[in-house]
């Protein structure tokens, strides 16, 4: 069991009065031990204390899904629920899904299909399909849009972001998904 | 050629780069989640500052009581108006025009707030949740004023002031003429009068906005971050602000996520958290959070216009005439006046219409300040001419592509003078090249048009509502006056820009190195770009109105045409010849002599680095700048249609099918101006179908929060979207390029509203600009009478 490694982000919690608990968790396959206090949420938990930066904060009330990571497998919100909560839990971060260097299958879908912009909200997008393809929905089903639906994309108008989703889930196998899991 | 070979040289001869669909390079680091947003950005030392903004949408402020704030754990200082000191407090506006009233918002509110979100105080502490507990514990006694939200009763006389010094609520105009503007129907004229009620929204960026200051070079200079559209414009207003010398002041915007007009401004906070650092001597930062962004980042569109469209028997358009105010909320934003200029400006399109009459007004009301959104004041002014085009052709019982065509302006009568113009960067409204009628034609076809009624039978007999609405528009774009650019031949021999222009999504770094790889016959991946930091690029002038590839990628390319120059002069003084004697060309230099030597571009700092013994007079650093003039703003155009289906049982509608016919002159890149489209216009549907800002009676803003504020989701995108492209150069661009960020939203309020008008055409319903079209607004549609006849206006 390791401390997390010390990052640019590391803020101080403060107030040393305000109630902590031990909590241990995996974040992308690294067991992470860590003092915390009980309202610390866990999007800020994993960009500030692990500068697990690629999640991002759109909204802090879960209608944007800019800060959806995978919590033991499944699509999840990170900023709407506490870090605590998720004690003895598997977190999978974007970081944990990207390839060494260069983009895995996914990603490179989503860049020919140009289904970013901004970029702002990507990082959600590529999480929900990343636990839509270990579900293995079909890419024609009405499923897809029952996952899509908890994304916000201001800049793509969502065509292309269709476009780039289907084409993913349509190479069943799965395979091209890289990363540390 | 080999695996070996350098790419430069496996560029094979004549290839281009513009007019390229070429992938963007930038997705790479986006799509790993390393794009490097302001709140991704190293901070760990700043003390973190939440702002304590008034719950009350007028009062005196009587007191600020901070004390228990001040006892609470981890707090820094806890601040107010009279803590701070500023040389001019006043936030930049730039469309103040003589005879303007000055209600410039303050940095933070001194003895009276005007909005609910307007700065009260500032609390500073170690992390984001002290400082929100602290913010909980600042004590405000307000002394309740009056509120006044409606512009229509605040323009009034004896209505409340929000300035009493100023004695009125109204306080800017502008009038746009042409032809004769007293003009009047003769017999036989139909005259259409309408009022037109454009409802309060606001831009949504998928990242809020946020700014870091702290002071460097050992205290004597403030450096400021922020995901501004206009990061010298800021530079400029935190000098001011703070007296100082402009190269006192750094400003770096990292990558925007998103701005859509929203960011093209200057905040209060990009004033405080620089002048608290400064107060501290200490880094601080300061992340909006969504509920308040909602009342803190600036409004848009809200307007209410009086109409009066003279028309001939033959659906000739004689003469528009309109009066309208805008809800400016509670100060101007940075430009809060263009849309009701681009209004006056931009109303007639491509239509002819020989006279106009048109007065606006700025009405102040105690709401968040009014700025633009992506379209300025456009998407309201197409909505307008297309609805009373459908209108004329409803009561003079003719086709309404029929009716468009006898409007439009041909090719024949371009470049077309349609009068002077108060709109910032413009003089005048010239329309340049272009050929509408094609335009037009071509969206009709690739829509379907002439099948439609066989549709709208078929759709009946499934039970649904199914109709089309056309809109034209005619969009200034590219504005000026000028911007620059800097380039300058890396040590490595590839070449660096140093861009004015900020990437918000729209993939302005792919579309400049595209220009420029195309200029000097590179690879692209030999260009490299960096912007938004004002110590590289002091003098930019910045990202919006659809300038950044027209006027941005325009001046980086001749920047590029200039560096050439200046590496064949320098070679030239290496090698001790004639400049002339050398020529540019295929990505490097040909020098004279029995070899005829080639060298490419990348191995000219090395060749001139030996050459340099030899010849003293060879520069170190090889760069060029280049400023480039913008007089004249180019015009885009566009054809959209749009076919609705109404259920009437749920009142949702969906949209089957979307077509855009369009003309931003030469396309850089297809693939992004096709994204640029698609996402315009998908924010158009959610503007005119879903978003709406709320107050209460009270002048408190209800629409808080993204639950509240409905955004177009994934199955809001049309079914089936059409797509052409037309290509006709504009002489007012060196390269012949137009803008395109914000034409998919100018013409989908219009056809979209006319669309669902077309599908709701048996009853009696209002649908200029009163929008949202809910579902809840479809039922209650559907409960009102069937329309009478249509001869009841003629004159």
């Amino acid at each position: 069991m390791t401390q997390p490694d010390a990052t640019p982000h590391k803020k101080e919690w403060g107030d040393p009065g305000e109630p902590r608990t031990r909590l241990r968790v995996s974040v992308n396959g690294k067991e992470v031990c860590a003092d915390v206090p009980d309202r610390l949420l866990l999007s800020d938990f994993l960009r500030d204390d692990l500068g697990l930066t690629a999640l991002k904060v759109g909204c802090g009330e879960g209608a944007c899904g800019a800060c959806t990571i995978l919590i033991d497998g499944e699509a999840a919100r990170s900023c709407t629920q506490l870090a605590v909560q998720t004690e003895g839990a598997e977190i999978v971060t974007l970081e944990g899904m990207n390839a060494a260097g260069g983009l895995n299958r996914v990603q490179q879908l989503f860049q020919q299909h140009h289904a970013l912009q901004c970029g702002y909200c990507t990082p959600g997008w590529l999480m929900t399909v990343y636990s839509m393809m270990k579900r293995s929905v079909c890419p024609d089903s009405e499923e897809v849009g029952r996952h899509l639906s908890g994304h916000i994309c201001r800049c793509t108008g969502y065509r292309n972001i269709w476009a780039a989703v289907r084409h993913a889930l349509s190479e069943t196998d799965g395979s091209g998904v890289t990363g540390e899991q | 050629m080999t695996e070996e070979t350098p790419i430069y040289a496996r560029r094979s001869r004549g290839r281009r780069y513009a007019g390229e669909a070429v992938l963007r390079a930038e997705d790479e680091q986006l799509l790993r989640g390393a794009g490097g947003f302001l709140p991704d950005l190293p901070a760990s030392h700043a003390a973190e500052i939440c702002m304590v903004r008034s719950t009350q949408p007028h009062a005196i402020v009587r007191s600020v009581r901070r004390e228990r704030a001040l006892g609470s754990p981890g707090v820094i200082a806890v601040l107010a108006a009279d803590d701070l000191e500023f040389v001019d407090d006043a936030l930049p506006c730039v469309d103040m025009i003589p005879g303007t009233m000055d209600v410039r918002q303050r940095v933070i509110a001194r003895d009276r707030v005007r909005y609910v979100g307007q700065i009260v105080a500032i609390v500073v502490a170690e992390n984001r949740y002290l400082a929100e507990d602290a913010a909980a514990l600042v004590e405000i006694d307000y002394e309740p004023l009056p509120p006044i939200t409606d512009h229509m009763a605040a323009k009034e006389p004896g209505a409340t002031l929000l300035y009493p010094e100023l004695g009125t609520n109204v306080v800017y105009q502008v009038k746009q003429r042409d032809g004769n503007p007293d003009f009047a129907a003769r017999e036989g004229d139909l005259v259409i009068r309408k009022r037109f009620e454009f409802h309060r929204q606001t831009a949504i960026p998928m990242e809020p906005r946020g700014v870091i200051a702290k002071l460097i070079d050992n205290g004597e200079r403030v450096h400021v971050e922020s995901p501004t559209q206009l990061p010298q414009v800021l530079r400029s207003a935190l000098a001011g602000a703070f007296g100082l010398r402009p190269d006192r002041i750094r400003v770096t915007a990292p990558r925007l996520g998103g701005g859509f007009g929203c960011k093209e401004m200057v905040y209060p906070e990009e004033l405080l958290v620089p002048a608290v650092a400064r107060k501290l001597q200490r880094p601080v930062r300061w992340l909006e959070d969504r509920r308040e962004h909602f009342a803190a980042t600036t409004h848009a569109r809200e307007e209410t216009i009086d109409a009066e469209a003279v028309v001939a028997p033959d659906g000739t358009f004689v003469g528009l005439r309109i009066k309208g105010w805008a809800n400016t909320g509670a100060a101007y934003g940075f430009v809060g006046n263009t849309p009701i200029t681009a209004m006056g400006a931009m109303v007639r399109g491509p239509y002819r219409v020989p006279n106009l009459d048109s007065h606006m007004f700025s009405v102040v009301t105690n709401k968040t300040p009014l700025n633009v959104l992506r379209g300025a004041g456009a998407p309201q002014a197409a909505l307008l001419m297309e609805r009373l085009l459908d209108e004329a052709a409803r009561m003079l019982k003719i086709d309404r592509a029929e009716i468009r065509r006898r409007n439009l302006i041909q090719p024949s009568e371009l470049p077309l003078d349609r009068g002077r113009t108060e709109f910032a960067g413009a003089y005048s409204v010239l329309y340049d090249e272009g050929d509408y009628p094609r335009c037009f034609e071509a969206a009709l076809k690739l829509a379907e048009y002439e099948s439609f009624e066989a549709e709208r039978k078929a759709a009946a007999e499934r039970g649904k509502l199914r109709g089309l609405g056309i809109s034209m528009y005619v969009e200034i774009t590219a504005v000026g006056p000028s911007e620059t650019a800097r380039i300058a031949l890396q040590p490595d021999g590839t070449v660096l820009l140093y861009s004015s222009i900020m990437p918000v999504g729209q993939g302005s770094e792919t579309v400049q190195r595209q220009l420029i790889a195309e200029e000097l016959g590179i690879a692209m991946e030999q260009v490299a770009i960096r912007q938004g930091d004002t110590d590289e690029v002091p003098d930019a002038v910045g990202t919006f109105a659809s300038r950044g590839a027209a006027v941005g990628g325009a001046v980086g390319r001749l920047a590029a045409r200039e560096l050439v120059k200046r590496i064949v002069e320098c070679c030239a003084a290496a090698c001790a010849c004639d400049s002339a004697a050398l020529r540019w060309e295929f990505g490097g230099v040909k020098f004279p002599g029995p070899a005829d030597e080639f060298v490419p571009m990348a191995e000219i700092p090395a060749r001139l680095a030996t050459l340099r013994r030899v010849a003293e007079a060879t520069p170190e650093k090889i760069e060029a700048k280049y400023r480039l003039e913008v007089p004249r703003p180019s015009y885009a155009y566009a054809a959209h249609v749009a076919v609705v289906e109404i259920d009437p049982q749920t009142g949702r509608i969906e949209i089957p099918r979307y077509t855009v016919a369009h003309d931003c002159g030469k396309i850089i890149n297809p693939l992004l101006v096709e994204g640029q489209i698609v996402g315009g216009v998908v924010q158009g549907i959610g503007e005119v179908l879903r978003e709406r800002l709320v107050y209460d009676s009270a002048g408190d803003l209800k629409t808080r929060a993204m639950m509240d504020y409905v955004l177009p989701g994934p199955s809001d995108a049309p079914a089936d979207f059409r797509l052409w492209h037309m290509e006709t150069p504009t002489s007012f661009n060196p390269f012949g390029m137009r803008g395109v960020g914000e034409g998919g939203t100018i013409g989908a309020h219009g056809a979209i509203s006319n669309a669902v008008a077309d599908a709701l055409r048996d009853y009696e319903i209002a649908v200029e600009g009163s929008g949202p079209f809910t579902p809840t607004w479809v039922m209650e549609t559907l409960q009102r009478p069937r329309r009478a006849g249509p001869d009841e206006n003629r004159s």
